[in-house]
């Protein structure tokens, strides 16, 4: 058995046919490994569609973080054409990563699927050596949601130019991965590629595809794709410091057991002055609601209303009072914001510009909820 | 100031070993033959691919070449800016010049445009490349596209660019006004750019898969994303024949509004069900009723909404295809024949298309000229002179009319050839024989057509002692009932009417008058599938029905009210059958010919079987015809 095993590999390079066509298997035995993701979005260039890495025989996949799973209908269609329900178990905005799970319809959460499904094993793709610059890579994603069903994903081919570090943007963010990315000759990350694999010409996995980001010098869109063996260091407000590796996440987050850790607080400030208070921020993610609008501030100048639901910022969904305060501490005074809020069913987008606190007005401290216990 | 590596390699005297080093890190065996393949293939189709330029050599788009006579395909939207030109333009091959250039047929819906390129010599052959079959490209397949990006190239020397196939059978939406739908496209990594609208794209033996014509761009500028598609190879051969009779090709609907069952009550494979039928569509009139499942439409099967539209989007109006479907989405499968209804036709505009929200096809409309740059197109005034002007004759239905007269003509030629020529018996005619209904009874049969006082043509059926029908079908007093005699044949002595008017005056002159003045009576209709039925009178399915199909020249007639579609063999144009219809509302009645011998010099059907709708009427069989002269 061991030698045949040895042997086809050698009978099929040797093949005319092979060498003709070498990525239609390929391609084939990627596509099984995806899934296309269906959420939230739709508005603003945040597409509503995006890609997904199996990573489980039952259901687990990988993508990024990315406001398509912000949404309790997240959809996926498999390969075969199903289409199923899925869930957000876990994400970690450090890795720009997301751990789902797909949910068979009268089962529980946490019961078994009865999925059989091919995947990517996610520990021997980290393991495995680096790809280099030059290294013909190919890119299967859902860009443009051109696959419905069982459409196959798109493939598109191309090699590893660099692998570096990307001081990318997004909007008035950072972009939260700061490691290493494959950076490729491709165009792979458009629209909704977001979360497909990266793989080598024989189909192994290197990386997740990256959410779309641009130059701003150059105004040129970024190719590149966040290896799996992606690790980041993330210090919390005792300076202590967490290391977290894709496959790491994977495994806890499958047993619902990851817990990202807590992040140094911006202590830098409340950023730009809107005139905005929330409810109280008792839980975990208290969603950013209004509950009250200082006359005269900006936000009352822009016509935002009490019960209005802050949802996005810049582009960026805010998806808790926290986040809220995260996203205005890197504003400034004078500063001009967009934020979609939520009124009743519709969202309405406002332009705030910024002003200076007020004197004499009691500043809000920067609010952590208590852990949990 | 910068330099690059080499210069800093240069400048410490490195720069013939760098070089040297190079050069023997030869790529490995296989790499090196595939290169020099993909070179030879290059250089091989090269000459064939067009840049289709205004008069006068301002690059448009793209094209390429598929006949030695000079036929070339491109984009419809490359072309439409001529229009105002009178459709004359210039395209530039890769040998450096620029030949005169008619618009021949259009495809506005698939983007499509037959042109002809008119040679400098008479008689000089054009290099073409060979067509490929689409349907066996799959993703992760090398592909080659080539054209003119961004006018770059002034002698005319295509760019090919290299990637990979990285979709089949996509479905992107019309752009605007309901044209430019890609149905059942190709999608391709292969770098695309503006001016590369038209051309070619082949796979890596160098034949034509499709026409690159549209790519995704949304947010990322107009040029090459990634992500292009082309019109498959495949749907333009559907298309070609009406495109060379110079037709203004239509796409079709069903008739029929088609929605995903299941998606709600969670079922994971959804199913296609049909939700709303317009009772004058084919489907209708099969039997199919809302809840019934559609499995498979013309040999494909259709599992979603992109399906649909990917096996519908291929296809011209009036084609028949088979459809199978499950009544009621249980039980056995039926297989049926439809015809596909039109997409662009007036009534279906003012009833604002297909009915439901699902309905298969976006609102029709006509794109108006588009104003070239600065309001007048460039080179108006040469190519009114240019000999390609002479070959433009417009007419409401036609992209060019010239090529429909050209095509009838030729087609007439070859049809008098293989049947003689009729146009001497213009008088009474007569035929005996025997006639077996599809019931199984049987007798004997008399066919007399007599030309009347009122010099209308009255038919009779004399079948053994039953009481002869006649039907005068341009009398002043025929009935509708008249119309479909004898009873349960949708028509026969209506079409029997039809087949002598056709073939003793077999021309475009008298006799071919519609009544509607702008619709000519006698014309080219492209080409169509036709499933002939045999003397054992058996309603083919399945595969048995897919090999009888015969793809046929069609010559369109209209007398009166009535239209009939002549059918005749590609190879040698023999009359395979035709079909009379009177209205939309009802089936034609369609008969098939065979046993073709001669009578007086001309060579006659002996063997004609009679369908309506989805039921064979009998089988005729004549035993001796009587041709009288004027």
């Amino acid at each position: 058995m061991r030698t045949i095993r040895y042997l086809l590999p050698l009978l099929l390079l040797a093949s005319p046919a092979v060498a003709a066509d070498p990525f239609v298997k390929v391609s084939q035995q990627v596509n099984e490994k995806v899934v296309k993701i269906f959420g939230a979005g739709g508005f603003r260039g945040a597409t509503n569609y995006s890609t997904g890495v199996l990573v489980s025989a039952d259901g687990h996949f990988v993508t990024i973080a990315s406001q398509t799973l912000d949404t309790s209908e997240l959809i996926v269609h498999l390969f075969d054409g199903r289409r199923m329900k899925a869930v957000v178990l876990a994400t970690e905005p450090e890795l720009d990563i997301a751990l789902c799970y797909i949910r068979t319809e009268g089962k529980k959460k946490d019961e078994p699927n009865g999925l059989d499904l091919a995947f990517f094993d996610i520990n021997e793709s980290a393991k495995r050596k680096p790809a280099e610059p030059g290294d013909w890579v190919l890119a299967h994603s859902n860009l443009f949601e051109v696959a419905m069903r069982n459409e196959p994903v798109s493939v598109m081919q191309g090699s590893i130019i660099s692998f570096s570090k990307l001081h990318g943007k997004r909007g008035i963010f950072d972009f939260p991965y700061r490691g290493d990315v494959y950076v490729v000759d491709a165009i792979s990350n458009g629209p909704g590629a977001g979360g497909g694999p990266l793989t080598t010409r024989k189909g192994e996995l290197l990386g997740l595809i990256g959410r779309e980001i641009k130059n701003s010098q150059t105004e040129t869109w970024i190719n590149y794709a966040i290896p799996t063996f992606a690790e980041v260091e993330i210090k919390d407000d005792k300076d202590v410091v967490t290391k977290v590796s894709i496959p790491k996440f994977v495994e806890l987050a499958k047993e619902g057991k990851y817990k990202p850790p807590t992040k140094v607080i911006n202590k830098g400030g409340l950023g730009g002055y809107t005139g905005l208070k929330f409810v109280p921020n008792v839980l975990d993610r208290t969603p950013p609601y209004v509950d009250e609008i200082i006359p005269d501030s900006p936000a009352a100048k822009a016509g935002i209303q009490v019960n209005d639901l802050v949802s996005f910022i810049d582009g960026e969904p805010i998806y808790s009072i926290k986040s809220y305060q995260d996203a205005m501490s890197r504003t400034r005074s004078g500063d001009t914001v967009r934020m979609e809020v939520r009124r009743g069913d519709n969202l309405q987008s406002v332009d705030l510009k910024l002003g200076d606190w007020p004197k004499g007005l009691l500043k809000p401290t920067v609010t952590v909820p208590p852990e949990k216990k | 100031m910068f330099f690059d590596r080499r210069d800093a390699l240069k400048a410490f005297g490195l720069a013939p070993l760098f070089l040297a080093g190079r050069a023997i890190a030869a790529p490995d065996k296989t790499a090196a033959d595939a290169e020099a393949e993909r070179v030879k293939v290059i250089a091989m189709v090269e000459p064939a691919v067009a840049a289709v330029c205004f008069y006068g050599g301002q690059v448009c788009g793209s094209g390429v070449v598929i006949s030695d006579d000079g036929y070339c395909l491109t984009n419809y939207h490359v072309v439409q800016p001529m229009e105002s030109n009178g459709s004359v333009m210039q395209c530039g091959l890769a040998d450096g010049k620029l030949y005169d250039t008619i618009l021949v047929g259009q495809d506005k819906i698939g983007d499509v445009a037959l042109v002809k390129l008119l040679p400098k010599k008479e008689g000089d052959k054009f290099p073409f490349v060979k067509l490929g079959d689409s349907s066996k490209l799959e993703p992760g397949m090398w592909s080659l596209a080539m054209g003119n990006p961004f006018g770059l190239a002034l002698d005319f020397t295509p760019t090919v660019t290299f990637g990979l196939v990285s979709g089949v059978n996509r479905y992107q939406p019309p752009e605007g006004k309901g044209t430019l739908e890609y149905t059942d496209c190709i999608q391709f990594d292969t770098s695309i750019n503006p001016g590369n609208s038209g051309g070619p794209l082949f796979n890596m033996q160098g034949e034509l898969v499709g026409i690159n014509g549209r790519g995704s761009f949304e947010k990322r500028g107009r040029v090459n994303s990634g992500v292009g598609y082309a019109i498959s190879i495949n749907q333009i051969k559907n298309f070609l024949g009406h495109m060379k009779a110079g037709i203004d090709t239509d796409h079709a609907t069903l008739g029929a509004a088609i929605s995903t069952a299941g998606e709600e009550s969670g079922e994971s494979i959804s199913k296609m069900v049909f939700t709303q039928l317009l009772d004058e569509s084919d489907a209708a009139r099969r039997g199919i009723k809302p809840q019934d499942q559609l499995l498979y439409f013309g040999g494909r099967s259709v599992t979603s909404t992109n399906d649909f539209k990917n096996v519908l989007g291929i296809y011209p109006k009036e084609w028949r295809l088979p459809l199978r479907y499950k009544v009621g989405g249980q039980g056995a499968a039926k297989e049926t024949l439809v015809r596909l209804m039109a997409n662009m036709d007036k009534e279906v505009e003012k009833e604002g298309g297909a009915p439901g929200g699902g309905g298969p096809q976006p609102g029709p409309g006509k794109p108006g000229p588009q104003p070239g740059p600065g309001g007048q197109p460039p080179g108006a005034a040469k190519a009114a002179k240019s000999p390609a002007a002479k070959m433009y004759e417009a007419k409401k239905g036609f992209a060019n009319f010239y090529f429909n007269k050209q095509e009838t003509a030729r087609l007439l030629e070859s049809l008098k050839k293989a049947h003689g020529d009729g146009t001497a018996f213009a008088g009474n005619w007569k035929a005996d024989g025997d006639i077996k209904l599809a019931d199984g009874r049987t007798g004997e049969l008399k066919l007399e057509w007599v030309d009347d006082k009122d010099g209308a043509t009255e038919v009779k059926l004399t079948r053994g002692n039953i009481s002869p029908d006649t039907v005068k079908p341009l009398g002043t007093d025929i009935t509708p009932a008249d119309r479909f005699l004898p009873q349960g044949s949708g028509g026969l002595l209506v079409a029997l009417f039809q087949y002598k008017l056709f073939f003793s005056k077999l021309n475009q002159g008298g006799g071919f008058k519609s009544n509607d003045s702008t619709n000519p009576g006698f014309t080219h209709g492209g080409v169509e599938p036709v499933y002939p039925v045999g003397d054992d009178m058996k309603l083919k399915q399945g595969d048995d029905l897919a090999k009888s199909r015969i793809d046929c020249e069609v010559i369109r007639t209209v007398v009166d009210n009535y239209t009939t579609k002549w059918f005749f063999h590609p190879k040698d144009a023999t009359l395979v059958g035709w079909e009379t219809s009177f209205n939309k509302e009802e089936d034609p009645c369609e008969v098939y010919t065979s046993d073709h011998k001669d009578v007086n010099g001309v060579k006659l059907p002996h063997k004609l079987v009679v369908r309506w709708g989805d039921k064979v009427y009998a089988t005729l069989t004549i035993k001796s015809y009587t041709l009288g002269k004027k």
